[in-house]
């Protein structure tokens, strides 16, 4: 029963197979459909009513999209605004260029404050540069503090969504991972008897384990200020408990200014739980004595990020401020969930954002999982026009596949080659209609859809239905009813 | 180690080739980027239902009083909670400090010591009334922040003058700090000009701040809302009218 649990592998798009493959076991699975159907139905009920309510909405992801692409546009100086503000209250800016670096730079940290175990808020940069394995590796132990990240590091599942990370998991799955690991054999499966288990699990490391590590919603570079917006209340704990904090947060996560939270804030929590404000947004800056930790450590990732940012279209992709509202009203992420994209970041922003941070070397099917129908772009908090991106992104992936000597080996590219030919003339193009009903007529049922071809076709029926052939095309009809007025 | 200098030339050299190659897409006008709703249209006491409302939304427990009753108040909710031990920040006012309670003032408490107290009890910064939400910038009346998070429920006194409608109101009372470089830091959007009667509670931004819009919660099993995960179940707000 932990099946959608257990056996997928571990989300890093080196070795996720491509979009359509990983797809399938997930199509197949009614229960994991429901489940994601049915977190994304609550978020998306909840957030449109609250969104309904602003009237200036519009407004404030005008403004929310001029303060990001603002930052963008001058990245490297409030960068250092925020690593020199950052560093005279207290804290230690360290810069990693990649994954390796960020890894070694916390574990470094990690053994000057002799540490064997850590305490974690959930952070879906800590997932991307795969950090608890290489802890793990280096002899500490994580301890995830966010209730759905603790099901997944439990069950030893994967996230698939970025603000409600189980949403794949109902509860008999999570009350079967709890018993087994907690050792609470008469645990029923209520929600409210499962959170308060966890929370007895974590209260005592919450006190005990001197060391955090976190991620950033926002950096602010006039004050050096961090904020962390939750719900829970793990992450105050673990930003105000520990002796040492390390937060770990990509170089596009600044904001110039304080106020500018001001319109963060209010399109944050609205997009991404359908909340006016989450229960807890912290900030805090370097280190304040007798209040919270002593050391305090800020690693800025790069990672692939500035790269993106060399690129007109594609720049827009680093606005983002992880609310996942594109996810919950995605037609492709709601059938698929988040697995199948192969990535910590799945859903639109993730088809647009992993290829590109894998340089466009890995993960190339994600462009294409997306129909272009534009509700992301719509429910984007800071107007990221996602489908302008995965156009983009699909162009680059063809012209790549050009390169290729091995195409004129590929069935798809010969193919095309050849509907190109056909469509270049009418004569030829009525022959190839007259051709496609008599070779489809043997496949096509009596509801006039397809629903398994041989071969090439295949590839399109093992996901979806065809509608057959009609008796009469288009211009066939045309003809024939001017005839008939005549 | 010089290799994490390394790493930051190596960054700021990359963003900074990237953006050079670019132009500014900064085509909206800054009178636009700041067109969304920054002061509240409601009467003050429309502001303070709306405050009121919102809170008990988040299943907050919300009185309110006039100034001179607000230790009676304290001591009514303190004796309604059936809790005996509190912990307090130091610069609560000594006359809040009702009788016949434990009281265990903050002058550097052990994380254990709070932890085994049965509430808390603090002053707050602001309210905003369009979210329900209590700002804590943790001075000496509001405590550090591990105090009003390991006691399972807190009481927070809110003055009327302190509820603002909207978010940006909020910000409009934390106003920034000198710009680090002041000749070459243009942020192009404007800063709107503050309201004269927010002069006197300006204290610019808070090195420490604490947002909060209900009690803990999570919905992260089949989105079924539970209250009260880590920090405190239960907030509950004494709101004082002292609007005249």
């Amino acid at each position: 029963m932990s099946g959608t649990l257990t056996g997928h592998p571990v989300l890093d798009p080196r070795h996720a197979p491509p979009f359509p493959i990983a797809a399938l076991p997930v199509l197949r699975n009614p229960q994991l459909r429901k489940n994601v159907a049915h977190a994304t139905n609550v978020i998306q009920t909840k957030r449109a009513r609250l969104v309904a309510e602003k009237t200036d909405w519009q407004e404030l992801r005008t403004a929310a999209a001029a303060i990001r692409s603002h930052v963008l546009e001058d990245l490297g100086s409030y960068l250092e605004e925020f690593e020199v503000r950052c560093t005279a209250a207290g804290g230690k800016v360290h810069w990693a260029s990649d994954a390796v670096e960020a890894r070694a730079i916390i574990i470094e940290v990690l053994r000057q404050e002799q540490a064997n175990e850590v305490i974690k808020i959930k952070t879906m940069t800590s997932a991307e540069i795969q950090l608890n394995p290489a802890l793990e590796a280096a002899g500490i132990h994580a301890y995830e503090t966010d209730l759905a990240e603790l099901i997944l590091q439990l069950g030893e599942g994967e996230p698939s969504h970025f603000v409600v990370p189980a949403l794949h998991v109902n509860r008999s799955q999570v009350r079967e991972i709890f018993a087994r690991r907690m050792g609470l054999k008469d645990l029923p499966d209520d929600p409210k008897a499962l959170t308060a288990a966890a929370r007895t699990y974590l209260r005592q490391k919450f006190l005990t384990i001197p060391t955090a590590i976190g991620g950033a919603n926002f950096l602010i570079a006039e004050t050096g200020s961090v904020a962390v917006v939750e719900s829970e209340g793990n992450g105050r704990m673990c930003l105000t408990l520990p002796r040492t904090l390390i937060t770990l947060a990509g170089i596009e996560k600044v904001l110039p200014r304080f106020q500018d939270l001001e319109v963060m804030l209010q399109l944050l929590a609205r997009s991404a739980t359908g909340e006016r404000m989450s229960p807890y947004t912290s900030l805090w800056t370097g280190v304040t004595p007798g209040d919270g930790p002593q050391r305090f450590h800020v690693v800025l990732l790069d990672n692939g990020r500035s790269s993106i940012l060399a690129r007109p279209v594609e720049r827009q992709t680093l606005r983002c401020i992880r609310c996942a509202a594109c996810l919950n009203t995605c037609p492709v992420y709601r059938q698929t969930g988040g697995h199948a994209y192969g990535s910590v970041y799945p859903g639109p922003i993730g088809a647009i954002l992993t290829p590109q941070l894998m340089h466009m070397e890995f993960a190339q099917s994600l462009p294409f999982a997306s129909s272009l129908c534009g509700a992301c772009y719509e429910v984007c908090p800071v107007k990221i026009n996602i489908p302008q991106v995965l156009l983009e992104l699909r162009s680059q992936v063809v012209n790549q596949e050009r390169r290729q000597p091995a195409r004129f080996g590929d069935l798809m590219f010969l193919g095309m080659k050849t509907a190109n030919a056909i469509f270049a003339g009418a004569r030829r193009f009525r022959a190839a209609q007259w051709l496609g009903r008599i070779a489809l007529r043997p496949f096509t049922r009596k509801d006039g859809w397809i629903h398994s071809l041989p071969s090439l076709g295949a590839k399109w029926t093992q996901t979806r239905d065809l509608r057959g052939l009609p008796s009469q095309s288009f211009r066939q009809w045309w003809v024939a009813r001017g005839k008939e007025e005549r | 180690m010089s290799a994490p200098s390394l790493s930051r030339q190596l960054i700021l050299d990359r963003i900074r080739a990237a953006t050079h190659k670019l132009p500014s897409e900064a085509s909206v006008a800054a009178e636009q980027l700041r067109s969304y709703i920054r002061r509240g249209k409601l009467s003050v006491q429309d502001r303070l239902k709306l405050m009121i409302e919102r809170l008990r939304e988040y299943d907050a427990e919300v009185v309110d009083c006039m100034p001179e009753e607000v230790p009676a108040a304290i001591g009514k909710q303190l004796a309604l909670s059936g809790r005996r031990v509190f912990v307090t920040p130091e610069g609560l006012p000594a006359q809040w400090l009702a009788a016949g309670f434990d009281w265990k003032i903050d002058r550097g408490l052990e994380n254990a010591e709070i932890e085994q107290a049965e509430g808390v009890v603090t002053a707050a910064f602001c309210g905003v009334a369009d979210s329900g939400t209590i700002v804590l910038h943790h001075s000496n009346s509001e405590g550090r922040r591990v105090l009003t998070l390991l006691p399972d429920w807190h009481l927070c006194i809110l003055y009327a003058n302190q509820v603002v409608e909207t978010l940006p109101e909020y910000f409009d009372r934390c106003p920034s700090p000198s710009p680090l470089h002041p000749s070459d830091k243009d942020l192009s959007l404007g800063t709107p000009p503050l309201h004269p009667s927010d002069k006197d509670l300006s204290l610019g931004t808070p090195p420490l701040a604490t947002y909060i819009s209900g009690p803990s919660a999570t919905a992260d099993i089949e989105m079924t809302r539970i209250k009260g995960v880590h920090g405190p179940r239960f907030l509950n707000v004494i709101l004082v009218r002292d609007e005249n």
